[in-house]
């Protein structure tokens, strides 16, 4: 699909006139287009920019909590999955396609979910699972069907078990707590039933708790949404229905020990579920882009991430839950159509009516 | 809250209505194509030689779907042939060199009182003065609003010029409100409706101001102000944001009872019924980045590009493309020595700047053409099916409800040429259908010897 075609008028002209002429007027070319003939400044680099400026404040708060060696993890991943996307592309001779950014992006996410103690390579293995055979394999930007950071995460979880589940001491908790390795606020939660007085909301909010990189800190985790609110890097629909299922499910169902207001909070600002939310659910080949289909799916995540918290093996389900639906999203699109312009209920009723009447007549 | 629609884009609107008109010198040749209309082309009515003055009927089609073309300027005939035609294409034209006397023609002489009361009146002057739409669809005026008559109940005058670059409308407004409330007047009264609504955006405040201060409610017209968004000026948007009515796919106003007229064709329906003078000159926003400084030219039809840019002061960045109307929905013309006609609001002369054209777009399935659809389209689906080639799912989705107001392609973050490929279909879908057309029509006929 040649956009741009070189009109055969315009040379038919310059043809005609005498070569002298010709010399004397630089001969003008005209290029047609059908509309429109502006577009928009953004592009995929310029989104995929905004994403990692939304990340920002969650990786300060983890370098704060965890020190440098945290940055020099995510910028390992980083580099190794732009790497991966590189290699890849030049290996089966397609075009180059790191400059949008969104190697970038599945590296450093893919590095958030993880825990600050992981091994430096171990991001690296990840990586490669995500870009390569998630991503690439799929035919690249656009068309892998599940969210390659967390898919890589998956690998990564299934594959070294105990590395991933191996939660150190934050800065904060330094003295406080003894030991170099503690439960994250949602073990707590859901293993031991209680949270000790250095794991209050005003902790999860700020950040002075254990956990992955990138989940420490409510408040961060919401200040880079907003952020790609403003910006329209993504619509409200799936980051609102997803928190919201969340927060409706725990409101209702309650713990014993807690109040149910209680409970909905620890479960709302506690683990993946706002990172999640905001910049893993809404990931754009991986979601539905239909309006309705993205509360469906949001809903959906919302949904089976209390599922598993409550009775699945792990405290943490929200990444499952994300896979999951992702495999979803393309039923969901095609499930929740948007509604017809100038097709009134009435009319919908009267084409279902004419096509019963088609099919008794047939009989 | 003012009234809007869902969907739809912002656009840099690169608008200059603060700079005043200027009158452009008619050229030496003028060139008057027998095609500024949809419908039946017009025949020459002159031919080499003969003397013709400014406004004298030129080119005339009995059809029912048609609009005669005037002079628009006096002097001799010196060519009747084909000429390059702004869309595109070589059309039969009249050639007229300027004697730059401007010798008026009298053929038309102002209506009378009693004829400004009288719908068939002023719909013969309607049609007889070539008034076509002149937002850029170019549809007859008269053959439109004679068959919305009886079906009818709410008119609508656009003068939402939501598309970028384009003035004419907004000056009208501020430089001829009486006489523009006065064509919107005789609009409603050839449709015979008792009111006219008048769409306006909010970014002509002042022209808002203006016209409310000539009481429009004498004239019968409620001005409504509108929310700023591209496509606002879209029929179809247009007759959304006013009743809140929602025209039926493959339908046209009038079947939910509105029709929509533009600013600048009620504008041209006063200088016909009230000084005879026919479609000879309008209003053209010459802008883009070749252009030294953009122009609000008073320029009569006829005048080529190249003349036009002349005017202008000239090329200061090599040229890249000329588009004429808006740049959201202009069409690009293929030559400097076309002419521009009755549909052209704007010539944008348009350098590599504006063009953010990428060679290998890759969908990365956003959404964001689904947020910004006008019509409820899933234009992201859409392209699907049509890179596969599958019409009937092409169908499912709706594609020939798209009226390619190049939403979809504009927010793009990808580029992808969307509006490109549905405008494709579409002609794809126009061509099967002609051909089953005739396979049905040749069977028929095979059966009928049998």
């Amino acid at each position: 699909m040649d956009e741009t075609k070189k009109t055969p008028a315009a040379p038919a002209i310059a043809a005609k006139a005498p070569a002298k002429k010709a010399e004397a007027k630089p001969r003008i070319v005209l290029d047609v287009a059908y509309q429109p003939q502006v577009r928009t400044h953004r592009d995929t680099r310029s989104l995929m920019l905004d994403v990692i400026i939304g990340l920002l404040p969650v990786v300060c708060v983890s370098v704060w909590q965890y020190g440098f060696g945290t940055l020099l993890r995510i910028v390992m991943s980083v580099c190794s999955a732009v790497f991966f996307e590189w290699g890849y592309r030049k290996l089966t001779k397609k075009e180059q396609t790191i400059d949008d950014l969104s190697a970038a992006v599945t590296g450093l996410l893919m590095c958030l979910t993880l825990s600050p103690a992981i091994p430096i390579w171990l991001p690296i293995v990840g990586n490669f699972f995500a870009i390569v055979v998630v991503k690439q394999l799929y035919g690249g930007l656009g068309k892998n069907f599940l969210n390659p950071a967390l898919a890589g995460r998956a690998f990564l979880a299934a594959s070294y078990a105990s590395a991933m589940s191996r939660w150190t001491v934050p800065n904060a908790l330094r003295g406080v707590v003894d030991g170099i390795t503690m439960a994250t606020p949602l073990g707590q939660l859901y293993d031991q039933g209680f949270m000790p007085n250095y794991m209050q909301l005003d902790n999860l909010l700020f950040g002075t708790v254990p956990g992955a990189m990138g989940e420490l800190s409510a408040l961060a985790v919401l200040l880079g949404g907003i952020w790609l609110l403003w910006r329209r890097v993504i619509s409200w629909r799936i980051p609102t229905a997803t928190i919201g299922a969340v927060a409706i499910l725990t409101l209702m169902a309650g713990h014993e020990g807690f109040t149910n207001l209680e409970w909905m909070s620890y479960n709302v600002l506690s683990g993946g579920l706002l990172l999640a939310a905001f910049f893993m659910a809404t990931d754009y080949s991986t979601s539905p882009v239909t309006p309705r289909g993205m509360l469906v799916y949001g809903v959906g995540i919302g949904a089976l991430t209390v599922l598993i918290r409550r009775y699945g093996g792990y405290p943490e389900g929200v990444s499952y839950a994300v896979l999951l639906m992702n495999l979803c999203s393309w039923a969901l699109d095609k499930a929740f159509h948007r509604h017809q312009f100038g097709v009134t209920q009435a009319d919908l009723d009267a084409r279902k009516a004419a096509k019963k009447a088609a099919k008794e007549a047939a009989k | 809250m003012s009234h809007t629609f869902k969907g739809g884009v912002h656009p840099d609107y690169m608008k200059a209505p603060e700079i005043p008109v200027t009158v452009i010198t008619p050229p030496p040749q003028v060139v008057i194509p027998m095609i500024q209309h949809i419908g039946a082309p017009n025949k020459p009515l002159v031919k080499k030689g003969d003397y013709v003055t400014m406004g004298q009927k030129i080119g005339e089609n009995p059809a029912p779907v048609s609009a005669p073309v005037h002079a628009s300027v006096s002097g001799t005939v010196v060519a009747v042939e084909p000429r390059p035609h702004p869309l595109g294409d070589m059309v039969m034209s009249v050639v007229i060199e300027n004697d730059y006397k401007d010798t008026p023609c009298t053929d038309l002489p102002p209506l009378t009182e009693e004829q400004m009361h009288d719908s068939e009146a002023i719909l013969e002057r309607i049609r007889e003065a070539g008034v076509v739409g002149m937002g850029g669809a170019m549809f007859p005026t008269a053959f439109k609003i004679r068959g919305g008559i009886g079906k009818v109940d709410k008119l609508i005058i656009n003068g939402a010029e939501c598309e970028p670059y384009l003035n004419g409308d907004h000056l009208t407004m501020l430089n001829y409100p009486e006489q523009l409330l006065r064509g919107i007047e005789l609009v409603r009264i050839a449709s015979c409706v008792e009111k006219a609504y008048y769409g306006i955006e909010e970014n002509k405040q002042d022209a808002i101001d203006l016209l409310n201060s000539y009481h429009p409610e004498r004239f019968g017209i409620e001005i409504v102000p509108e929310k700023v968004k591209y496509p606002q000026g879209a029929e179809k948007m247009q007759v959304k944001a006013v009743t809140d009515r929602e025209v039926k796919p493959g339908g046209i106003p009038s079947g939910v009872g509105c029709n929509v007229v533009s600013t600048r064709t009620c504008y041209a329906v006063y200088q016909a019924c009230y000084e005879g003078k026919p479609v000879i000159e309008r209003i053209v926003s010459l802008a883009g980045s070749a252009l030294q400084k953009p122009v609000n030219g008073l320029t009569r039809v006829g005048t080529p590009f190249a003349y036009l840019a002349e005017q202008c002061g000239g090329f200061v960045k090599p040229l890249r493309k000329i588009v004429l109307g808006g740049p959201m929905m202009g069409i690009c013309a293929t030559s400097l020595e076309a002419p521009n006609i009755k549909g052209t609001a704007g010539v944008l002369f348009f350098t590599e700047e504006e063009d953010r054209h990428v060679d290998n777009p890759t969908c990365i399935r956003c959404g964001k053409c689904i947020q910004v659809c006008p019509m409820n389209l899933e234009p992201v689906f859409m392209y699907m099916y049509y890179s596969k080639g599958d019409y009937a799912n092409m169908e499912k989705y709706h594609i020939t409800d798209c009226f390619e107001c190049g939403s979809c392609s504009f927010n793009c973050p990808a580029h992808m040429p969307l509006t490109h490929a549905f405008k494709t279909a579409k002609l794809m879908f126009q061509a099967k259908a002609m051909k089953e057309k005739a396979a049905a029509e040749a069977n028929a006929a095979k059966e009928a010897s049998k």
